[in-house]
């Protein structure tokens, strides 16, 4: 009997990326609600949501706004459009909203105040010392950086900057009309949030705007305050839509350019209980609607918290600070080119530790052998060590080559900067291809050896950043496989903009030959299914939202094929649907740090692959990124990526299990025995970097003959 | 070890291309960095007849690219050869010197006989394929984006080598002005190839057996790297390739890029080039269509390493230009004995003086190739056999020398026969140098061939010795040498006036 041709392409078979991203911060937010989990660590999680929900409403919100505007009507993987998708995410954020407050008061507060860590939440709360203090700070550090502005005929309305927190108050004059006039204020964002007020016992701490809010009266002496309030707006600023948006709507967007409006208010966050009068002046004139207003019962704006988490003398409630681990096969007098041509590297951050990259670069740029070093840099820390040693490189006569993606969201002018230094010190620096931000992260250096040219490469799947690289997870492979090396340098030439190579070697580029490579590689393991053997793919990013990626999943799992998926954020794909995904589990680990590596292993009937790489599995990544993904090939190398993808399939701490309504649970645990992945990797390389034990000697004195 | 690190550049009519070498006695030939970038020079040249200065801003910044990284692998030397868009461009020496001014670079112009040579010595690189290809009857295809060069080889050795105005770009832009859509274009473009490879076949194929062809060219690389990551060698026979023709040529430039991933510059010439190739498939029966994958810069490198002997050819490069040559000699019904009786002579007269007149192994192949085509004018006439001679040979390719070592042999040729004039010629850009070797060669192809004026081989035995500054030719001939003796007197005048040294001629008789 004929089978009906699957239709995998069904909306109803897919997840819309939106909610499934909210849907990871809410596994963030149950970080900050586990009790398992050090107090100050939870509440680092917590501010951790509200950044998330900050970015995400300024970037996707944003998108989604102009596509209502500019009457964009093509629906997403799911069969949802704009307007829809909208109304389902405000229902959500209200929800997250309310919960992450729930945690912060509920719970947090009150954790903190036992451990002797107490935020003043109203300056009301005040003892007379504190008010002083307060006070007297006010005086002498606050007031002469505000700038309170007022509202009448002849002064409009000022500009409220975006994500900046402000203070509304109503005024009547002290004298004359019994009119209500507007007045606000912005609480001053190059003054810290956090302020410590000095206390008999344990730490106490007051936020910027409740002392601001406290001494109002003093900005506006010749009115009476009648209400003061903290809000906040979030507006549709950014100049560049977003990358991640079709073609097609860029054209219309493009088309309907000056209708579109710029700084147009997207979020408006007020403190609960705000005087109805100063509400709905904010209300009119920012024109915002009704659900995209949200009544905090807290603070406004809680990525404060990460600054609370920094507060010292508070170890005891934070996770022991684990130290990243040197490298085994660099543990010795060789350098490392001596090393890398012994073989190829596996670093797995922040296990272990990220210095075998910045002493590459650093080695390479003094080699006197070394011709040329080439770069890609995306985000960099500020002080990188590596842009120092490319500098030195080009000041020691080397050829340097450093692509600095211009792009990188939140990060303009930052990249901006240090271009520009790097090219001051000689360097050339080079800013990729129209229309394609490159991702991928490489490293190439041409040595002169006496064999000749040879190439060394270190190929990652995370950013040449030495800050991130403590707290995401990330793998490095460094290589001097002559095929390898040939096709870095095709990239470069690529990206310097040359002519494509004829053929790659091993490594697989996005865009064009990338997302074919994933797919006859899925496909080959449904074929293998097809025909009786066993097939299993195990593929570890941070998101899944490509629907043909998920049609050739869905048509593997159709087949037979055995699919794990780890996947940290959105997963637009849904487990469980019958004779369509059955096969497929999805698993996301939200831990202490941030899962960012992308590992992909294929069985391929035995011949087990395992590719490792910058590109998730999402449209952007695919079609509109210079992305690398390289093939783990070594014996040892390769089993020890295996573990890792095992040891994560194992983790039942940390992992959240996707279920067929969409939600995620955490694994049950009763009778298991518990594996945190993160944690059994620390300890793994703190094992492996312990000093062999030695044989003991044995005692023997032997004479000279 | 010592690794010499050479960059070749190929100026092409479609792209630019860079090649870093390594040229190692141990390792051979390897390639470092590929670099490539189109810029149409021929898209000027073929419609404009000279190259735009628009053109000539881009050709210099790419170059300007090039030589930074040549730069970068610190090379101790380059070669940069311009093929057909230069060569046919009429300001092409503005351009060269552009080039050289804002880059550095010195690009030399390539005759189109040194860059088929060349692509023939990258091809031939690859040893142990080459040769056993070449066993059986071959031809060569090398389709480049100005021209075609199609070079048969029989038994070891080639036999003939043609120049076609068809190349894949020429094609596209002939057609350009055609008012046609995509599949009718495509018609267009099987026409005009045929067209010109017909005629090829009525000339030059009858009696050949042609078993296996060799595709070099712009597209062949796209063929090659198909045809490995298929997994099979690179070596296509004929039902794959006219399966892929056949789906190739509904298609427009877009769906070929898309369906076989080939950026889309090269995929505008993709189809006329596999014309070609497919019209050779029908005009030969052959089977098998091997793409060693190669281009002009591994010829360059190979000719270059060749030179620095670091690596050595099994194949005899000069025994195929003879062969060439000698094939010239035969369709213009050269008297073959003579022939060969008189190349036997002025190698033996040219290797005695070695040391008095300074020429190299390449002047001898210059002498030789002029020995046998020495009589060839009398196809056309007896009355005027110099003149046509000399026509004959410049307008015919003999594979594998240069258009300036042509006009030598041609010189060479001319002057057997008529008062050699020293006033140089005005229309040639001679040098001093050359007209003094044309001379030099001359001379002793005069002589020599009064030695055989008979046409009978009298000196079938002849030994020559060059001793204290005089050179004594000694036939042990019995028969009557007396017009040949009167006729190489006459000859010597300009022997003498040459090197300043009276060849004798003796004749040793008895024990």
């Amino acid at each position: 009997m004929e089978e009906k041709k699957k239709d995998f392409l069904n909306p109803d078979y897919y997840r819309n990326r939106e909610l499934s991203w909210l849907a990871f911060n809410y596994r963030v937010l149950s970080e900050a609600r586990d009790k398992t989990i050090p107090l100050l660590e939870r509440v680092k999680f917590l501010g951790i949501t509200a950044s998330n929900l900050d970015e995400f409403v300024m970037v996707r919100v944003a998108s989604l706004k102009d596509m209502v505007h500019a009457d964009y009507t093509k629906p997403d993987i799911a069969g949802l459009k704009a307007g829809a998708q909208l109304a389902l995410i405000g229902e959500e954020c209200h929800r997250l909203v309310d919960m992450q407050y729930n945690t912060y008061n509920r719970s947090l507060l009150p954790l903190l105040e036992k451990q002797g860590i107490r935020i003043i939440t109203k300056h009301e709360a005040m003892t007379e010392k504190e008010r002083e203090f307060a006070d007297r700070y006010f005086d002498e550090t606050v007031y002469p950086v505000l700038t309170p502005m007022a509202v009448d005929p002849s002064r409009p309305f000022p500009l409220i900057r975006n994500k900046t927190l402000n203070i509304a108050a109503l005024l009547q004059k002290k004298k004359g009309s019994q009119e209500l006039e507007f007045a606000t204020v912005q609480v001053p964002s190059v003054l810290p949030r956090l302020l410590r007020v000095p206390s008999e016992s344990g730490t106490s701490l007051i936020l910027l705007e409740e002392v601001i809010e406290r001494n109002i009266a003093r900005l506006f002496l010749n009115y009476d305050v009648i209400c003061a309030h903290p809000y906040r707006i979030m507006r549709n600023a950014d100049l560049t839509i977003d990358e991640e948006e079709a073609e097609d709507l860029l054209e219309a967007i493009e088309k309907q350019l000056k209708q579109r409006q710029w700084g147009e208010v997207i979020k408006l966050e007020v403190e609960e209980g705000m005087d109805k009068r100063l509400l709905k002046i904010l209300k009119k004139e920012f024109s915002i609607k009704e659900e995209d207003i949200y009544a905090i019962s807290g603070p406004l704006d809680l990525t404060f918290l990460s600054k609370l988490y920094g507060l010292e003398g508070y170890e005891h409630l934070k996770t022991e600070r684990y130290v990243p681990q040197p490298v085994m096969a660099l543990q010795n007098e060789d350098d490392i080119f001596a090393n890398i041509r012994k073989g190829d590297i596996l670093l797995h951050h922040p296990y272990q530790t990220f210095e075998p990259v910045v002493d590459f670069i650093r080695r390479s740029a003094k080699d006197p052998n070394v011709l040329a070093i080439k770069q890609t840099l995306y985000r960099v820390s500020g002080n990188s060590p590596i842009i120092a040693s490319l500098a030195q490189a080009a000041e020691n006569g080397k050829q340097v080559t450093v692509l600095v993606e211009l792009k990188a969201r939140f990060d303009e002018e930052n990249n901006i900067n240090w271009a520009k230094m790097l090219e001051k010190a000689g360097c050339h620096v080079i800013y990729g291809l129209l229309g394609l931000k490159t991702h991928c992260k490489i490293t190439l250096v041409v040595r002169r050896e006496d064999e000749g040219i040879r190439r060394y490469v270190h190929l990652g799947t995370g950013n040449y950043n030495d800050t991130t690289a403590k707290l995401y997870t990330d793998c490095g492979l460094m290589t001097c496989q002559k095929s390898i090396g040939e096709d870095a340098t095709a990239v470069f030439n690529m990206l310097s903009g040359y002519s494509e190579p004829l053929s790659w070697n091993k490594l697989a580029v996005a865009p064009i030959w990338l997302k074919n490579k994933f797919l006859r590689l899925i496909h080959r393991e449904t074929d293998n299914a097809l025909e009786g053997r066993p097939a299993h793919i195990i593929a570890k990013m941070n998101s899944l939202c490509d629907q043909t990626m998920i049609a050739a999943l869905y048509e593997a799992s159709a087949a037979g094929v055995k699919i794990e998926l780890i996947i940290r954020g959105i997963c637009g794909l849904k487990v469980g649907i019958p004779g369509i995904s059955d096969n497929i589990s999805v698993r996301s680990i939200v831990g202490n740090f941030l899962e960012h590596s992308r590992i992909f292993y294929f069985y391929n009937n035995g011949q087990e692959d395992v590719y490792m790489g910058s590109a998730d599995w999402m449209p952007r990544n695919l079609d509109r990124r210079v992305e690398i993904t390289f093939p783990v090939e070594n014996p040892d190398l390769k089993l020890q990526v295996i573990h890792i993808l095992t040891t994560e399939l194992e983790d039942n701490v940390k992992a959240h299990v996707l279920q067929p309504d969409g939600t995620y649970e955490k694994v049950d645990k009763r009778g298991k025995t518990l594996v945190n992945s993160q944690q059994q990797f620390c300890e793994e390389a703190v094992q492996a970097a312990r000093p062999k034990h030695r044989e003991p000697m044995p005692r023997k004195f032997t004479p000279l003959s | 070890m010592a690794v010499t690190t050479f960059a070749a550049i190929d100026v092409g009519s479609y792209d630019l291309e860079l090649t870093i070498y390594e040229l190692s006695a141990k390792c051979g030939i390897q390639v470092v960095d590929h670099i490539r970038q189109a810029a149409a020079a021929g898209k000027d040249t073929y419609r404009q007849g000279k190259i735009g200065y628009a053109l000539i801003d881009e050709m210099c910044q790419i170059l300007k690219g090039f030589a930074d990284v040549m730069q970068v692998y610190r090379i101790s030397a380059y070669r940069a050869y311009a093929t057909s868009a230069l060569r046919e461009a009429r300001n092409n020496k503005i351009v060269l010197d552009q080039i050289r001014v804002r880059t550095g670079i010195e690009v030399k112009i390539l005759s189109n006989s040194e860059q088929r040579f060349l692509c023939y010595k990258a091809i031939a690189s690859k040893e142990n394929e080459f040769q056993k290809i070449i066993q059986k009857g071959t031809a060569i295809a090398d389709v480049g984006s100005g021209s075609v060069q199609l070079s048969l080889f029989d038994k070891d050795a080639l036999v003939t080598t043609q120049y076609l105005r068809l190349g894949a770009l020429r094609i596209r832009e002939t057609l350009g002005s055609a008012d046609a859509d995509d599949t009718s274009m495509n018609q267009l473009i099987e026409e005009l190839a045929d067209n010109d490879i017909q005629t090829f076949k009525k000339l030059f194929l009858k009696d050949r057996d042609i078993r296996n062809i060799i595709a070099t060219g712009i597209c062949a690389l796209y063929l090659n790297r198909r045809a490995s990551a298929a997994g099979h060698s690179d070596r296509i026979n004929v039902q794959e390739f006219t399966e892929f023709y056949a789906s190739i040529r509904t298609m427009t430039p877009e769906q070929i890029g898309e369906r076989y991933d080939i950026p889309l510059e090269y995929a505008y010439l993709m189809l006329p080039s596999m014309t070609v190739y497919s019209k050779m498939f029908e005009i030969t029966g052959a089977e098998m269509l091997w793409v060693p994958g190669v281009n002009l810069c591994d010829g360059i490198a190979a000719e270059y390493a060749e030179q620095k002997k670091l690596m050595k050819f099994t194949h005899d490069f000069s025994e195929d230009i003879l062969v060439a040559a000698r094939n010239i000699a035969k369709r213009y019904m050269g008297n073959k004995r003579h022939t060969a009786m008189l190349e036997k002579t002025v190698l033996s007269i040219f290797d005695c003086m070695k040391k008095y007149h300074g020429l190299g192994k390449r002047e001898r192949l210059l002498l030789q190739i002029s020995a046998i085509l020495h009589d060839c004018g009398k196809y056309i006439s007896m009355r005027t056999p110099a003149d046509c001679a000399f026509h004959i040979i410049m307008s015919t390719e003999i594979i594998g020398i240069s258009h300036e070592e042509r006009e030598i042999v041609a010189n060479v040729v001319k002057y057997n026969t008529v008062d050699f004039s020293y006033e140089e010629d005005p229309e040639s850009n001679r040098d001093p140098y050359t007209n003094v070797l044309i001379a030099k060669l001359t001379a002793i192809l005069r002589i020599a061939n009064a030695m055989d004026r008979s046409h009978k081989q009298k000196f079938d035995n002849i030994r020559t010795t060059f001793k204290n500054q005089q050179l004594i030719i000694t036939t042990e001939s019995l028969e009557d040498i007396t017009l040949e003796k009167a006729l190489f007197e006459k000859k010597a005048d300009f022997f003498e006036e040459v090197y300043g040294i009276r060849p004798i001629l003796k004749q040793r008789k008895g024990v």
